[in-house]
């Protein structure tokens, strides 16, 4: 009978997850102090702690700077891939024509595209802005193909016996909200891919010395202050989370409401 | 051409006329003939059953007249235009569920007057008028997944009727629902009918629906499709599903369509 309640505690919401979170931190400070005794090796949680409380004055700095850089690629990203997803999709010359050229960039790391966005954007917001560009572009590409291209001809009949002609009224009532599920999801994978170059470029300096990525690598790791490289470590991930999920939030939640019983969100 | 619709004085004179329509497909083993010379009539305001063994071209037909496909040759006539491709003048109930799955079950109704460019408001009272028609008030803002088999299917029939159809295009369309509620949107069907007097064009391969709901039955033979036989059903609605009249348009239905079933196996 004790058991009984003490499994229904634990299967309570939050419960488990907090003795997860906690586990991993208290043996990551008994490894960090009693094993590897050596900050720069693996800082402690302890330290970790303390390193937010010196860095709280450029933290919000960074995390501003870097969410624009973040949004300036994820918005032209969008903007341009679903276009040329939807002009693939929509048009099957378009499609032939653009698809090895699709293929071919696709396969070139985002990443690789740093010295070009120095050279054309020189150090500024843009430059970084279009190293995230690249990394999204391609799933919101994809996904936005993929859903022109799987519409049921049903809908299409429909439409057209209801008095849709060919063209743009098609894809304006039938082809795009049809779509938008995958352009949604496409543009989750292109958010992940994105806040993942924002760092690099940064890192790399490609908007000056600015960003999270650009203090994580140039101040804290070159003077080796790994407490702080790991409390940022952790705000870029949060953040991700944090940005996943408002998005999930938003689209899913709101816009795609209609899914529910096609698939479970 | 007067309507109200729902109050139920209508005047309306719409003909369909099809004039020799054959259809050719080509597939990988050649040509394949789905229809071949038909010829048939649809009066104004009637009820017109197309039965017929499966894959005997019937829905062919009908995505033929919906201006869906082009006949291979003869020619589709509504009130005196060539058919030339899909209309709203056409309206048509699909078999499999074809309801836009994003827009609620009062914007999938207001779908054709929204293309028509007909403003919100006029296009909604128009919507709700015909969501009542087919019983489904308080429903309007339900999406179609919150939706069961024959709600769906009711949508459909609001949806096609919205625009205002000459004629309305059926293609098996209470196939996919239950044998109780399939009775059920039957009787609806005749109802909205009678109220709305559209002409009917209703494709099945139940003898039963057919008998039950048809002014005229219209019998087509196995591949190449084509008509044998148009049966006049009188009994006065409506009509006892077990009655003995009923049942003699049945035997003579399902003895039209043995033969040609067995017609069918002979030439495989």
């Amino acid at each position: 009978m004790r058991e009984n309640e003490g499994l229904k505690f634990l299967k309570r919401r939050g419960i488990i997850e907090t003795i997860g979170i906690c586990t991993v931190i208290v043996i990551w400070q008994l490894v960090a102090s009693f094993i590897v005794k050596k900050t720069y090796l693996l800082p402690s949680p302890y330290e970790v702690f303390f390193a937010f409380y010196t860095v709280r004055e450029v933290i919000p700095v960074d995390i501003y700077i870097s969410l624009l850089h973040f949004s300036i690629g994820l918005a032209a990203g969008a903007t341009v891939g679903i276009t040329i997803g939807a002009l693939m999709g929509g048009f099957k010359l378009i499609d032939r024509a653009m698809d090895p050229i699709m293929e071919i960039l696709r396969a070139i790391p985002p990443i690789a595209w740093i010295p070009f966005a120095i050279i054309w954007l020189k150090l500024t917001h843009y430059s970084a802005g279009f190293v995230v560009f690249v990394g999204a572009i391609f799933p919101i590409l994809i996904n936005t193909y993929t859903g022109f291209k799987s519409v049921d001809k049903i809908y299409i009949d429909a439409a057209k016996v209801l008095g849709c002609k060919k063209g743009m009224s098609l894809i304006k009532s039938v082809v795009l909200p049809y779509s938008l599920p995958y352009i949604a999801a496409g543009t989750r994978i292109g958010m992940g891919i994105g806040w993942m170059c924002v760092v690099a470029a940064e890192m790399f300096g490609a908007s000056g010395r600015v960003g999270l990525g650009w203090r994580l690598w140039n101040r804290f790791y070159a003077l080796h202050m790994m407490d702080k490289l790991v409390a940022y470590m952790i705000v870029i991930g949060l953040i991700a989370l944090l940005l996943d999920r408002i998005f999930r939030y938003l689209v899913e939640e709101k816009s795609l409401k209609w899914r529910k019983g096609l698939v479970a969100v | 051409m007067e309507k109200r619709v729902g109050s139920g004085i209508v005047k309306m004179n719409h003909k369909l006329e099809l004039r020799k329509v054959s259809k050719r497909f080509n597939t990988e083993e050649g040509k394949m003939e789905a229809l071949e010379g038909i010829n048939l009539e649809v009066k104004p305001n009637e009820f017109l059953c197309v039965i017929g063994p499966s894959g005997c071209g019937k829905t062919t037909l009908l995505r033929l007249i919906a201006g869906l496909d082009h006949p291979s040759s003869g020619a589709i006539i509504l009130d005196g235009k060539e058919v030339k491709g899909p209309s709203p003048d056409r309206g048509m109930v699909f078999q499999e569920f074809s309801l836009f799955p994003w827009r609620t079950v009062l914007k999938n109704v207001e779908f054709g007057l929204e293309i028509k460019g007909m403003k919100e408001k006029a296009r909604r009272k128009i919507a709700e008028r015909y969501i009542e028609l087919v019983g489904l008030r308080g429903f309007e803002n339900c999406y179609p997944y919150e939706l069961s088999g024959g709600m769906k299917q009711r949508v459909a029939i609001a949806r096609a009727l919205a625009t205002d159809p000459a004629i309305l295009l059926m293609d098996e369309p209470f196939g996919s629902v239950d044998a109780q509620t399939r009775n059920i949107l039957q009787e609806e069907l005749l109802e909205i009918w009678k109220r709305t007097k559209k002409t009917i064009l209703f494709v099945t391969h139940s003898v039963d629906e057919a008998v039950y709901l048809a002014d005229r039955v219209a019998v087509m033979s196995a591949r190449p499709g084509c008509l044998i036989k148009c049966l006049g059903i009188d009994i006065p609605r409506p009509r006892k599903r077990t009655s003995r009249e009923v049942n003699e348009f049945r035997e003579q239905l399902l003895m039209l369509l043995s033969l040609e079933r067995s017609k069918a196996c002979i030439s495989v």
